[in-house]
């Protein structure tokens, strides 16, 4: 196996092309994702809810083939219910992150998924595991995934800051992916978060016609497009061309 | 019952795989599948779920079939479009037909859509889109209407209206400009139809008739050809050949009607009691 | 679209990659001509596409290029209408330096040099002239892309070229039909008979091809002072001679189904 290639996608497959993300904070964690899932240049479904329920208190951002992720998140469920059934409690995030990690590693020929797993757990509290590409397992405070991070990975960096209470992380995973849906063609539509804690988990919505707005460049467009474009018979001594019907 | 002479494994039959292969390598074409270059939709209203096709499927150019039944059986209450490779559709939707009434029969209760939904895609999933059956899945279960779409590779979107095939952005723009929530049956069946007519009319792949079928809680009405916008129009001339056009080499006149000669050998009452 | 194909399949990086630009595109359609003895019939569908969809229901195939010549051409339609422009531009030359028409045959022969003249770049069309010879005789010409070309009495071109033919080859030529004894094939068929083929044609290659359909345009040629052989009782006919004496034209128009 030489190297992963992103756009390794079979035929015809559906991909999301996306943007996801994973925050932890004090109490818990917040995720989020756009909703776009395109074949092709076109948008198959344009409010795809990317972020999927493990168990409880443990869901998962899903990239790359719509198909893959799905079977593996459906495993990672059962697997889950088993593990509850068999411990008699609920599993801890890390279970699950490597769980899904297992899968995506094994199966790396054959699966194109970043998956982010995060949720909450009594003996780690909040927590957010990157599963990226060919498999690997990273905790990390904050996660961002699909086509569409890789405009943003500046911001985050530039932006996040330890010991955010809710509000403040909720603000920073909007704002993220309003700019990377701005920018990457294949994410779009609207924003999904989840605010996941020891108390319960809180579903956001934000319709695409409320997101988080930044520099559109219209000062610069603005200033060109006020001027209207003269009138052909406004221009001197040119007579309109007289065209062969 | 006896046992078969050869064993064959269940499943998928490979045996021709390595001729076909070395065949496709010296330059003969793979032979061309009969697929339903398509129009499926369908649609949640108020009281359940609308399912609509057009009836046309095709060979590359060629139109195979101008009346072909597109929606099928799944469950009384479930119903699956398919569009793809005509032959994985109608296989994976009768297989899947077959299990429903497995599950129902071991359960003792009308199976739900999402079983449908779920044993579909892990069909497809395993494998990998080498079975091309792009479907609609509708219907109406315990939890109220449910309505699918499932692609080759086995992903799933639930979404309130969905169309697929080569003529889902023409039926798509449809959906998308006129569709509101809650949809009397009336309106429902009239934007199914005419989702269903921008793909005939606009796509190449789609054509001759539209197919529709409303899912509700109590009964599902199919409405084979519920419009015909494409009948055949009347030709100019008749095409009737005289007795003799076809040239014969050798002629043979066998006598099929056998006579048989009865001799009752004694005359009885017929019994009447 | 003409598009950017990517010949070499490996994308190993660093490798080369070889591209190609291809200017063609297939656009669909049939056309068809049929010739009668003082009379000849040039007939396209108008249906205009490029995979499975439609760019226009209205794109003329066959075009009048005299009084006595019309041309149909099917295959890529940016290379047809240029094709068609050019050769009308080669015409109306030659009227102004020989003040008459070009004599049909004089056509054909000026289009396969015409063709010729791309061996290497062809224009991606099939070609079919139809119209009347010096003699007053129908006569229809049919081309490769390259300049091949042969008379004939009749030819199917175009996407349902192989629904199309057959029929004729069975209907005009009586292909695979014994005559009844003492009931010979005519030489000649009739022009309402040829009119009511060439429709039957179309509406079956519409009913078994995706890409045929939407409207009929059938241009009919008469020789130099020929009797309309029926053709004045025939539904929506328009005449579209430009002299006053000579062979004269006339165009008929159908709808096809839109599906």
């Amino acid at each position: 196996m030489d190297h992963i290639d992103m756009n390794r996608l079979k035929q015809g497959e559906i991909n999301l092309g996306t943007s996801i993300m994973a925050v932890q904070f004090q109490g818990g964690v917040v995720i989020g994702a756009d909703s776009r899932t395109t074949s092709g240049s076109y948008i198959a479904n344009r409010v795809t809810d990317k972020l999927t329920y493990l168990h409880d208190r443990i869901y998962c951002c899903r990239s790359g083939s719509a198909a893959d992720t799905q079977a593996i998140a459906d495993f990672g469920h059962y697997y889950l219910q088993i593990q509850t059934q068999a411990m008699g409690e609920a599993p801890t995030v890390l279970t699950a992150a490597a769980v899904m990690e297992k899968m995506c590693y094994q199966n790396k020929d054959q699966l194109s998924a970043g998956i982010i797993v995060a949720g909450w757990d009594k003996k780690t509290g909040p927590s957010v595991y990157n599963i990226p590409l060919g498999g690997g397992l990273f905790r990390q405070p904050w996660a961002i995934g699909g086509s569409g991070s890789t405009y943003v990975y500046g911001y985050c960096d530039a932006t996040y800051q330890e010991g955010w209470g809710k509000d403040e992380t909720v603000n920073f995973v909007k704002n993220t992916l309003a700019l990377a849906m701005s920018r990457d063609g294949s994410s779009g539509g609207t924003i999904r978060m989840c605010v996941i804690t020891g108390d319960g988990v809180e579903r956001k919505f934000i319709p695409g016609d409320q997101l988080p707005r930044f520099w559109e460049g219209k000062e610069v467009l603005g200033e060109v497009t006020k001027k209207p474009p003269p009138a052909i018979s406004a221009v001197a001594g040119v007579a309109p061309m007289a065209v062969e019907v | 019952m006896a046992a078969a002479s050869v064993y064959s494994s269940p499943g998928f039959d490979f045996s021709n795989q390595i001729r076909n292969n070395f065949l496709a390598g010296k330059g003969l074409p793979l032979p061309k599948a009969t697929s339903t270059g398509t129009t499926i939709v369908g649609c949640i209203f108020e009281d359940g779920v609308i399912l609509g096709a057009d009836t046309r499927a095709t060979e590359g150019p060629i139109v195979a079939d101008k009346n072909c039944e597109k929606i099928h059986y799944l469950t009384e209450s479930i119903r699956c479009c398919g569009a793809g490779t005509a032959a994985d559709t109608e296989f994976v939707t009768n297989l899947i037909s077959s299990n429903m009434e497995m599950h129902a029969l071991t359960h003792g209760r009308k199976p739900r859509v999402v079983t449908a939904m779920t044993m579909l895609k892990q069909y497809l999933f395993q494998h990998q889109g080498q079975v091309g059956a792009a479907l609609v899945l509708g219907g109406v279960d315990a939890t109220g209407p449910n309505l699918f779409t499932i692609a080759p590779h086995g992903s799933t979107d639930k979404l309130p209206y969905v169309t697929m095939g080569s003529g889902s952005l023409a039926a798509m723009a449809v959906f998308e400009s006129t569709w509101q929530p809650n949809m009397s049956r009336a309106d429902a069946l009239q934007l199914v139809k005419d989702a269903i007519s921008a793909g005939i009319f606009n796509d190449l792949g789609s054509g001759s008739n539209v197919d529709a079928c409303i899912i509700t809680a109590t009964h599902t009405e199919m409405l084979r050809n519920v419009e015909m916008p494409n009948e055949r129009v009347q030709k100019e001339r008749t095409y009737v050949f005289p007795k003799g056009t076809t040239a014969w080499k050798k002629e043979d006149i066998k006598k099929l009607v056998l006579t048989e000669e009865i001799t009752p050998l004694a005359v009885e009452a017929m019994d009447t009691t | 679209m003409p598009d950017m194909v990517t010949l070499s399949r490996s994308s190993a990086p660093g490798q080369p990659q070889q591209r190609q630009f291809n200017p063609y595109t297939e656009n669909g359609g049939t056309i068809l001509a049929i010739s009668g003895a003082d009379f000849s019939v040039v007939a396209g569908d108008t249906r205009q596409s490029e995979g499975y969809s439609i760019q226009t229901r209205y794109a003329p195939k066959v075009f009048r290029l005299t009084d006595k010549a019309v041309l149909a051409v099917n295959g890529f339609a940016a290379d047809g209408n240029m094709f068609v422009k050019q050769v009308r531009q080669r015409l109306e030359w030659y009227r102004h330096a020989h003040a008459k028409d070009m004599p049909l045959r004089a056509i054909a022969r000026l289009i396969q040099t015409m063709l010729y003249a791309r061996r290497f770049f062809p224009y991606y069309v099939y070609n079919i002239l139809g119209g009347i010879e010096e003699d007053g005789s129908g006569a229809v010409y049919s081309f490769d892309p390259v300049g091949s070309y042969e008379r004939e009495s009749c030819r199917a071109a175009g996407a349902a070229q192989s629904l199309v033919q057959p029929f004729l080859d069975n209907q005009i030529y009586f292909k695979n039909q014994v005559p009844q004894p003492g009931r010979p094939h005519p030489k000649h068929l009739p022009l309402t008979t040829v009119i009511q083929l060439v429709i039957d044609s179309f509406t079956s290659a519409t009913e078994r091809h995706i890409e045929v359909g939407d409207g009929l345009e059938m241009y009919i040629v008469l020789a130099k002072g020929s009797p309309l052989h029926g053709l004045e009782s025939i539904d929506g006919v328009q005449e579209m001679t430009a002299t006053n004496e000579g062979e004269r034209i006339f165009i008929i128009r159908r709808n096809l189904k839109r599906d």
